[in-house]
């Protein structure tokens, strides 16, 4: 009994946790994006992409790793930035903006997704992992590099709840969120904010593309078999919930990589849909509600 | 007179039916079988973006994995033709049967949700069918179905062969636009004028006395039955089905297609496909990447005309005023 504790469930919880901090970090940019803007960013897993794109590049060049953890999301805020302000705003007035903006963020992951082979190929890429080795815990050997992601991720996500939480900037957000009207009335530039909380939400969808490169491939449509995972959570949480995205988010990788030693891995995504579907009967808006209203 | 919404649309199906019909001469006198099954494979990509209008133009609701019920009418009828029988009629009858009934059980999981929720749930639906269909030894897994046999038609005249490309040409443009047809009949029931009201204000259906749950549950089914009826046409035309027909770029281009073609006409997909089509074909002969390219076209239609090219023909119709001054 305690040997299968150990031995069985225990190297698939942690390894379910270091693939769940990865979709945490998707899902928060995806919820972000939408508590605000009420945008669902259909391109965010070819950002998750472009992170990982842009990294692998930046270590061919010479550039350390650690570095990039900090310049590829950089980066991609005035490529987020720029979206924002030039297409999404372009269509925000529109009584159907939740349609036009979930079609046009999809044609802009196809010109993305299109690109990233042109530059890139369509063959994937396997770059090393920055740390090496691994180390024993409680009995099994992990590799190093999936405990820093655990532990670094941890970090991201409580950072990302302090801005949103803690700070003014968070506040301003917030404020934006609950009454744009309002917000705009008090002094706050109101299309200035949602355009920089879009490349917010963007920066970090890079910094999981970053982190993951090591672990997964590096390939044009990776971000595709994320982003399904990545919206289960966001729905089960709740549009525009952080603590719901983190909570489902932990949730819902638990379920598939326990449930994975029961049944086939093809059956664990229609198991984890059949969850989100269920939440869905129940709960219309998931698990908690949007950041709005905290 | 009509408005000049309508005659937008009219245009455009004369349009259709005009190049439909030099495209089956031209092509019987030359002998061409190039362009007779690029036309027809245009034709069945097209069921599949009317199914996707009704939906999204009509009723107000994005369905962004239509490509489940392509997918779907395409393996049955793959099967049907390969195990029981290569018979049109057993298989498209059988396909129609069974999409009703997937098409409501379906609709019980989608519509309990509206808006993006929607999107997404239709979205994952359709994910999760392509990775077991993928992953299923009996359906030929990755590898798809391969030797679904030529097709004998029967009719009063005569079995006709679906080997023809001329013959599958007109026996697909029938198939569509009898779909076409009866979908334009629909909207003209009381039950149509429940569609565009759930689009205009679904909240305000229950003042006048009606439930929205209903029409909308009927639109649901009829769009699964309509991709499902095209996509039994497609193992007919390439005589194999793949998993990639479930795959999120088939619904993906489906929607694109539509908004190309100009939302909440019904006809404007069709069109939309055979430019897609065409434009697709054109472009490949020289680069694979034809996806940057559509995808900046789409990015530009949706952002500066999203009522598409229906929509620009509407606005032109609109400033033609006649001599006489009446309208």
């Amino acid at each position: 009994m305690l040997e299968s504790l150990q031995y069985i469930y225990a190297p698939q919880i942690i390894n379910g946790l270091s693939i769940g901090v990865a979709v945490i970090l998707m899902a928060l940019g995806l919820t972000i994006i939408f508590g605000l803007l009420d945008v669902i960013n259909m391109s965010h897993g070819e950002f998750y992409a472009a992170g990982a794109f842009f990294s692998v590049t930046l270590v061919a060049m010479g550039v350390s790793f650690w570095v990039c953890l900090l310049l590829v999301p950089l980066l991609l805020v005035p490529i987020g930035f720029a979206m924002e302000r030039l297409l999404i705003q372009k269509v925000f007035h529109y009584k159907d903006r939740h349609i036009l903006t979930l079609l046009l963020t999809f044609g802009i992951a196809m010109v993305l997704e299109d690109s990233y082979k042109i530059i890139w190929g369509a063959n994937p890429i396997k770059p090393s992992a920055p740390i090496s080795g691994a180390s024993e815990i409680l009995g099994v050997m992990f590799p190093n590099y999936r405990l820093f992601l655990m532990g670094f991720g941890a970090l991201l996500i409580l950072s990302v709840w302090v801005l949103i939480y803690k700070t003014q900037l968070g506040a301003i957000v917030r404020a934006a969120a609950y009454d744009k009207d309002m917000s705009s009335s008090l002094g706050i530039p109101v299309m200035r904010v949602y355009a920089l909380t879009f490349a917010f939400g963007v920066a970090l969808a890079g910094l999981a593309g970053v982190l993951l490169a090591p672990i997964y491939s590096v390939f044009p449509t990776m971000g595709r078999d994320f982003i399904l995972m990545a919206f289960s959570v966001v729905i089960v949480g709740g549009l525009g919930s952080i603590k719901g995205a983190v909570i489902a988010g932990i949730l819902l990788t638990q379920l598939q990589s326990i449930s994975s030693l029961y049944i086939s891995p093809v059956w664990s995504d229609p198991l984890v849909f059949a969850v989100m579907v269920l939440v869905l009967m129940f709960k219309p808006t998931g698990l908690y509600g949007s950041m709005k209203n905290a | 007179m009509l408005n000049p919404r309508s005659r937008a649309i009219r245009f455009i199906e004369l349009l259709l039916l005009t190049s439909a019909v030099v495209l089956f001469i031209v092509g019987a006198i030359l002998g061409d079988t190039f362009f007779l099954r690029l036309a027809t494979e245009a034709l069945i990509f097209g069921g599949l973006a009317m199914s996707v209008d009704l939906l999204l133009g009509i009723v107000g609701l994005l369905s962004l994995g239509q490509a489940l019920y392509f997918g779907f009418g395409a393996y049955l009828s793959a099967v049907v033709l390969k195990e029981i029988s290569p018979s049109f009629l057993l298989a498209i009858g059988i396909v129609a049967l069974a999409s009703l009934v997937l098409g409501w059980v379906a609709s019980f999981i989608a519509l309990r949700s509206k808006g993006v929720y929607f999107a997404l749930i239709t979205f994952g639906l359709a994910q999760v069918a392509a990775k077991v269909v993928y992953n299923t030894r009996s359906l030929g897994a990755s590898d798809g179905m391969m030797g679904v046999p030529i097709l004998q038609i029967w009719t009063p005249f005569g079995s006709l062969d679906a080997g023809q490309p001329g013959t599958f040409f007109v026996i697909t443009f029938l198939t569509i636009g009898g779909l076409y047809a009866l979908l334009k009949y629909f909207l003209t029931t009381p039950m149509g004028s429940l569609w565009h009201a759930i689009r205009s204000n679904e909240d305000r259906l229950p003042y006048i006395g009606y439930k929205s749950k209903g029409p909308k549950q009927v639109a649901f089914v009829l769009a699964a039955v309509v991709a499902s009826v095209s996509g039994a046409l497609y193992p007919m035309l390439r005589g194999f089905v793949s998993p990639e027909l479930m795959f999120f770029s088939v619904s993906g281009n489906a929607v694109v297609t539509v908004v190309l073609g100009g939302v909440g006409t019904l006809i404007g997909p069709i069109l939309g496909s055979v430019l897609l089509t065409s434009f697709k074909s054109i472009i490949g002969t020289w680069t694979v990447h034809h996806h940057i390219v559509i995808g900046i076209i789409f990015v530009v239609i949706v952002v500066s005309a999203p009522k598409g090219l229906a929509g620009l023909l509407v606005r032109r119709f609109s400033k033609i005023r006649s001599p006489e001054g009446g309208e």
